[in-house]
């Protein structure tokens, strides 16, 4: 699978790497029993420091997504969602709305997440 | 020497022409061996015992002229036919290496083989009461990997040949904006080749025990290695490029992004196109490291190499790659430098 992170985004590094490991397991393209990539591996591929991608797999430890084992690597617990369908039409019309008020997807980002608070 | 010289000559410093040498470096070296066989003649009983039966005593017998011969022959064939392999396919370093070891070990195999099974038999004056092969057969399997790897590092390694064009315009390519970073991580592992594997290790290990030749062992921890090596491979695109690592840390193999002119995804049928399964050569000089048939990621190099690794995700991959080339091109020395737009 694919991870990317984008300096020039407002949103930390680690959070990125939350974001997409979490997305990654509510559409099943991570799934239960997989294990994601060693810290030092992705780090290095990434040219990040190792420590935040480690702070990145602990906050997703404590959400119960995955699973921190010494020795073992960070293994997927998570489920996918049942279904999503209803939510990516909703998104759909939110993606088109927000781009047409010229709202950046950090900003679109933030203000569902203030809205589901 | 003079050979060399020549050699040198007609081919000019490449790689064919480096092939050619060792090949008869090394066949000279069983050549030789087949010299000192025949020069024992008056010590060996006539015929010589030349097959040994599973329980270690001799059933087949030969005039000694013939067995060198025999063996001198089947050593010429082969090393010819690495040789061939080596300089038709061999764009990629690892072939010619694979091919030169192969063909230092064949040679030395033959020889320690040839000139092992006639030392226990000097003296004797009925070749039927021929002690066991089984040390000789041990030592002719282990003693020539040595040099068989000093020969293959010799090889020298593919040198730096970055891409003069452009990233192939009809290739897929992956949505990436131009300061994020991003990076592929596949594994491709198991596989029939495992279980093939695992019963040539079982098969051997059953035939050296019930045989009791202690020092046959030696095959299957052999294969045990050689499975571990091959089992399970992480496969990683990244700005440096393609990198595959078994997971026991070698062999592995990196294509930097500079040298990738294009990437996708194809179908490999490891049996007809590869002969098998692992680490293969294959048909018109492709390397790769193939576990299964099916998907798999192809990326044609600089110099006419091309390099296939079965993984699955392997469009992604290939989106990534091209993408990642396309930006070696644009930023020679890294990506580093990159301003974020504040717009």
């Amino acid at each position: 699978m694919i991870f990317r992170i984008d300096p020039a985004s407002d949103q930390p590094l680690f959070e990125q790497l939350v974001t997409q490991v979490r997305v990654g397991i509510a559409r099943g393209r991570l799934v239960h029993g997989e294990r994601l990539p060693a810290a030092r591996e992705l780090a290095d591929a990434l040219e990040m420091n190792v420590h935040t991608v480690l702070r990145a797999y602990q906050v997703l430890r404590d959400e119960g997504l995955i699973d921190l084992r010494r020795g073992r690597g960070a293994i997927v617990t998570g489920r996918p969602e049942a279904d999503l369908s209803a939510v990516e039409q909703a998104m759909t019309e939110l993606i088109r709305a927000a781009k047409a008020a010229q709202l950046s997807p950090d900003a679109t980002a933030a203000l569902v997440k203030e809205a589901m608070r | 020497m003079t050979t060399g010289i020549l050699l040198r000559r007609r081919f000019g410093d490449n790689h064919r022409g480096r092939v050619l040498i060792a090949a008869l470096v090394a066949f000279s070296a069983l050549l030789l061996a087949g010299g000192v066989a025949l020069s024992w003649r008056r010590d060996l009983p006539d015929p010589v015992a030349t097959h040994w039966s599973g329980t270690g005593t001799p059933d087949g017998f030969m005039a000694l002229g013939m067995f060198v011969g025999g063996m001198v022959g089947i050593g010429a064939t082969l090393t010819a036919a690495f040789a061939v392999l080596a300089a038709a396919r061999g764009q990629a370093s690892s072939t010619r290496r694979t091919a030169i070891g192969s063909i230092v070990w064949l040679n030395a195999f033959l020889g320690i083989a040839l000139l092992g099974s006639l030392w226990i038999q000097r003296d004797l004056d009925d070749a039927r009461s021929t002690g066991g092969l089984g040390t000789v057969t041990a030592l002719a399997i282990v003693a020539p990997l040595l040099p068989a790897v000093a020969a293959a590092l010799l090889v020298p390694r593919d040198a730096p040949a970055p891409a003069t064009g452009p990233v192939a315009a009809d290739a897929p390519r992956a949505a990436l904006g131009d300061a994020e970073r991003a990076v592929w991580l596949g594994r491709a592992s198991g596989g029939p080749g495992s279980v093939v594997a695992v019963g040539s290790i079982a098969v051997t290990t059953v035939l050296a025990v019930a045989t009791q030749t202690w020092v046959m062992l030696t095959v299957p921890a052999l294969l045990v290695l050689l499975l571990a090596a091959m089992l399970t491979f992480t496969v990683r695109v990244d700005a440096t490029g393609l990198t595959v690592r078994s997971a026991l840390g070698w062999p592995r193999t990196h294509l930097p992004a500079d040298e990738v002119e294009r990437a996708d995804r194809a179908q490999v049928r490891a049996f007809a196109e590869f002969g098998g399964w692992g680490w293969r050569v294959g048909r018109g000089g492709r390397t790769g490291v193939v576990l299964r048939s099916g998907d798999a990621l192809e990326v044609r190099q600089t110099n006419g190499r091309a390099f296939v690794v079965t993984v699955d995700g392997a469009d992604q991959a290939a989106a990534l790659l091209n993408t990642l080339a396309d930006r070696s091109r644009t930023a020679p020395g890294g990506i580093t430098g990159h301003q974020g737009d504040q717009a």
